[in-house]
């Protein structure tokens, strides 16, 4: 009897707290509408795959979907077997490590010494120009990059030609290409990047250059002891912030340059190019789904460590950067 | 500051205003090129290829660009996909935003979390097609461009972190007098709130117009394509034709290729809305990027 009291009040209870629910989403049902639309699209298109990664244990047929039949960590081994993916691990990393270290390298040295120019007409014309790459799309990016360094009509081979010399293979040297890459990105991001930098630059307390300049600092000296340290910070963060992302290969950039041009894949071949294209050709869903939970998992790590980092070294300079 | 006039300082101005100037035509080139490369004649560019000044002017490639259907509905595509993606994005984000910023709301950092967390753990492509695909038949749709990347959790914050800021007083006594929180929103929040939505917006836009990578996955049937789809198209067909040409013993009909001005008149028109609007959002296009290292 008592048994019996007790579920039927457990079950009072949960009624009464749903109808708590229910009682204030009546009430505040205008909030619900309001935030409704993004709350769902975000349930659609990132928590739905998110679940959908089971795949990865899966043998993936498009008529069952997510539910297909489970094949354990097969999918898993056949990744480690093949020498593949040790290559998109190892062109992933190399080509972000190098795309951090060169926006890094110019987008500092340009908001250097553009916060020494005084003519405000120069600055602001050349900050424009620097800016627009960043609203081109990597598709015309593409389109622009085959007409400099095509072998029959580039630019570059063009100009060599006139002057008299031999034509130069670029586009089919695979060993050239996460340098073009990289200089592709540093012409795309030092605008943007330099922004930030410019920024922080502004916060240096003048007096610091005061003081150097009647210790007889010339600007050069100026610019290295007291705008570089005072910017190192904000450099150490944002390098941490990208290394947090640098399991994920940029596909909007490598895709749209390289498209399905299979003799540079030994050097620009990152993970998420070769899952789009494994998809784009309809095979081996499951081996993808494998090698993209992998990424998740490793970038999930890399994010968390690079947050951790992050705190402990903004708490130290007394102020509080990280994401979470 | 006092500034003395030195053989250093004399220097190391020469060598500032260089680097930067320098920089500045490293940025331009390439605009340069397919600027110039437009706007010559066909016949001239595949006997000198790709120059940087015009050898023999002719407007034949911005002619036939603007006289081929398959441009002009991509122009309209592209259009469509940027003014009705952003606008219904900012609409989307800032609901949610505005749900997110309000302090009499228990559960907001529940809600928050769910947003926060696909920042941190993204999913990868596969199951995000088949989602997209199978699940949602999500293709060969218009919308198909516009919904998978209406919402940006990144975004979402900038805005909350925005509506928070905005002086609760006047929220809360309008909501006294008995305003709904739709019409705080929509004549309170939404009105105080243009720079940053101007920003957000800017940034969307962008996105929306250059994104290939929507079109390229969940397009596959239809006859329309957004302009970045038609031009990464265009690069890789112009790519496999070439491949195909150094094989022996294969003929490729050439004719089917779009000449070398012509590949270059597509990208000038596809650029040419974001210069015509770029002296209007510069500011703006500052303002998110320094948004952008604050704490989201």
């Amino acid at each position: 009897m008592s048994i019996h009291s007790g579920t039927i009040q457990s079950t009072q209870a949960k009624r009464s707290g749903f109808s708590k629910f229910l009682e204030y989403v009546r009430q505040n049902w205008i909030l619900f509408f309001l935030g409704a639309p993004a709350v769902i699209l975000i349930f659609l298109f990132s928590y739905i795959p998110m679940f959908g990664t089971v795949i990865a244990f899966e043998d993936y047929s498009p008529r069952t979907m997510f539910l297909s039949p489970f094949v354990g960590l097969r999918n898993f081994r056949i990744l480690f077997e093949t020498p593949l993916f040790g290559r998109l691990v190892r062109n992933t990393l190399l080509l972000n490590f190098m795309f951090i270290i060169a926006t890094m390298f110019f987008s500092v040295m340009t908001a250097l010494l553009l916060n020494e120019v005084r003519l405000t007409l120069f600055k602001r014309v050349n900050q424009s120009v620097m800016y627009l790459p960043f609203f081109m799309g990597w598709s015309i990016v593409a389109m622009v990059l085959y007409g400099l360094i095509d072998y029959q009509v580039g630019t570059v081979n063009s100009l060599l030609t006139r002057f008299g010399l031999d034509r130069v293979i670029i586009t089919d040297n695979a060993n050239l290409w996460p340098w073009i890459l990289t200089i592709i990105r540093v012409w795309k991001g030092t605008g943007s990047g330099c922004i930030i930098y410019l920024a922080a630059l502004t916060g240096i307390d003048p007096q610091l250059y005061e003081a150097a300049a009647i210790d007889g600092a010339g600007r050069w000296q100026r610019m290295l002891y007291v705008s570089l340290p005072g910017i190192i910070p904000i450099i150490i963060l944002l390098v941490l912030l990208d290394i947090g992302r640098i399991f994920y290969g940029d596909i909007g950039m490598i895709y749209a340059v390289i498209g399905d041009r299979a003799q540079l894949f030994p050097t620009t071949d990152v993970i998420d190019t070769y899952i789009l294209r494994a998809l784009r050709s309809n095979s081996n869903y499951g081996f993808s789904a494998a090698a993209g939970l992998l990424q998740s998992v490793l970038g999930f790590i890399c994010i968390f460590g690079s947050n951790l980092l992050v705190k402990k070294y903004s708490q130290m300079q007394g102020e509080d950067y990280s994401l979470f | 500051m006092i500034e003395r006039r030195n053989f250093g300082n004399i220097l190391f101005h020469a060598f500032n205003y260089t680097v930067l100037t320098l920089f500045a035509l490293f940025c331009l080139l390439p605009f340069w090129i397919m600027v110039a490369a437009s706007f010559t004649d066909d016949l001239a560019l595949r006997q000198n290829g790709y120059l940087p000044w015009i050898s023999k002017f002719s407007l034949e490639a911005f002619k036939w660009v603007l006289k081929g259907s398959e441009v002009r509905t991509g122009y309209m595509i592209s259009i469509f996909v940027t003014v009705a993606g952003t606008i219904c994005s900012l609409f989307v984000m800032s609901g949610l935003a505005y749900v997110m910023s309000l302090k009499r709301l228990k559960g907001r950092n529940k809600i928050a979390f769910y947003v926060f967390f696909v920042m941190i753990f993204v999913p990868g492509i596969v199951p995000w097609f088949v989602t997209c695909r199978n699940l949602l038949h999500l293709r060969d749709n218009v919308w198909a461009l516009i919904l998978p990347m209406m919402v940006q959790p990144f975004w979402v914050f900038v805005l909350r972190n925005f509506f928070a800021t905005l002086p609760t007083e006047i929220m809360e006594s309008a909501y006294i007098d008995g305003a709904s929180d739709s019409t705080i929103l929509f004549q309170i929040v939404l009105p105080l709130s243009t720079p940053v939505l101007a920003t957000v917006g800017l940034f969307m836009a962008v996105a929306y117009w250059n994104d290939w990578f929507l079109g390229v996955m969940l397009l596959d049937f239809v006859s329309w394509r957004p302009l970045s789809v038609l031009i990464l198209k265009m690069v890789s067909n112009v790519q496999a034709i070439q491949a195909a040409m150094k094989q022996p013993g294969v003929s490729i009909n050439l004719g089917s290729l779009p000449t070398l001005g012509i590949r270059m008149a597509t990208a000038c028109i596809t650029i040419g809305p974001i210069i015509l609007v770029y002296p209007f959002v510069q500011r703006y296009f500052v303002k998110g990027l320094t948004l952008g290292a604050i704490k989201g």
